[in-house]
């Protein structure tokens, strides 16, 4: 009885070491996960509405076609955020000019960036106002 | 995929509001914990861990919660995919995820047709009912450790 009570408390043990070393060793990769797979610097890309603003599922989304035809994925906030800038669905319609503000995906194939700033017709919609 | 983005599920997830996907998503891990967390003690308890606690009561209760986690897991889980169906297209932890949960739920579900499963309230089990029960609950615990992994990582693609 004594002795199997031991069992569960050394492996609580090295269960607690082993997570505490984890977090210590990889601090950046627990970045959200949102800008971990994008780029470190910014982008700028002007379009057109090829699909509007949607907020639904873990990000706001939207589709733009820029001036070489190329249609990006406009990758928002989540959607409470993304409202709470001020931006709504519906509000922007297609074929609109727009320019998006952020961080393209690693994957240099990948068209998909990651937006801190849009403008349209003189607003801007700051979803991320703590970056740059 | 299509299909399933296009059905009225779909369509309710992405137009009621801005927090239906984070409340569903909540609901989703609130399933998946309560699965994964009833699954471990079971499974550890099949591969001879905590031999002092009767198997009985144990997998009962343990195999109660795991049944309504999945249950609530699988529920938000077809919420939460048909928000954009189209967009897990190609993403690689999908076909790995629905295969562990489709040999997860294989695995949970020849155990209750097991000798050992059926007498285990009634009568001492034998060294070969104890091995295969240890065998099934190991299995288990890669199936659901995979599911869970891939599930999560399907975010990251």
């Amino acid at each position: 009885m004594q002795q199997r009570i031991t069992w569960p408390r050394r492996a609580f043990a090295a269960a607690g070491a082993l997570v505490t070393a984890a977090l210590l060793s990889s601090q950046p990769a627990l970045a959200h996960h949102g800008w971990g797979g994008y780029l470190e610097k910014t982008t700028d890309i002007s379009g057109t509405v090829e699909s509007p603003v949607s907020l639904a599922g873990p990000h706001a989304t939207m589709k733009i076609r820029a001036g070489d035809g190329q249609v990006w994925d406009v990758v928002l906030a989540p959607p409470a955020r993304t409202e709470r800038a001020g931006l709504k669905e519906g509000m922007i319609p297609l074929g609109a000019q727009v320019t998006v503000h952020g961080n393209r995906h690693r994957d240099p194939k990948r068209l998909e960036i990651k937006t801190s700033r849009l403008t349209w017709n003189g607003q801007t919609f700051n979803v991320y106002p703590d970056r740059s | 995929m299509a299909w399933l983005e296009g059905s009225a599920l779909g369509h309710a997830m992405r137009h009621s509001g801005p927090w239906t996907y984070a409340i569903v998503n909540l609901a989703h891990i609130l399933g998946v914990s309560s699965l994964f967390g009833a699954v471990v003690i079971l499974d550890l308890r099949l591969l001879g861990v905590w031999k002092r606690i009767p198997l009985a009561p144990l997998t009962d209760a343990a195999s109660a919660v795991a049944i309504i986690g999945f249950a609530v897991a699988a529920t938000s889980g077809l919420g939460l995919i048909a928000t954009k169906a189209t967009e897990y297209i190609g993403n690689p932890f999908l076909y790995v995820k629905f295969p562990a949960i489709a040999a997860g739920v294989t695995n949970a579900v020849a155990l209750r047709f097991t000798s050992a499963w059926r007498a285990r309230a009634i009568r001492e089990l034998s060294e070969d009912e104890r091995r295969r029960l240890a065998w099934t609950g190991a299995a288990s615990l890669v199936c659901w450790l995979t599911a869970v992994a891939a599930g999560r990582l399907i975010a990251y693609w």
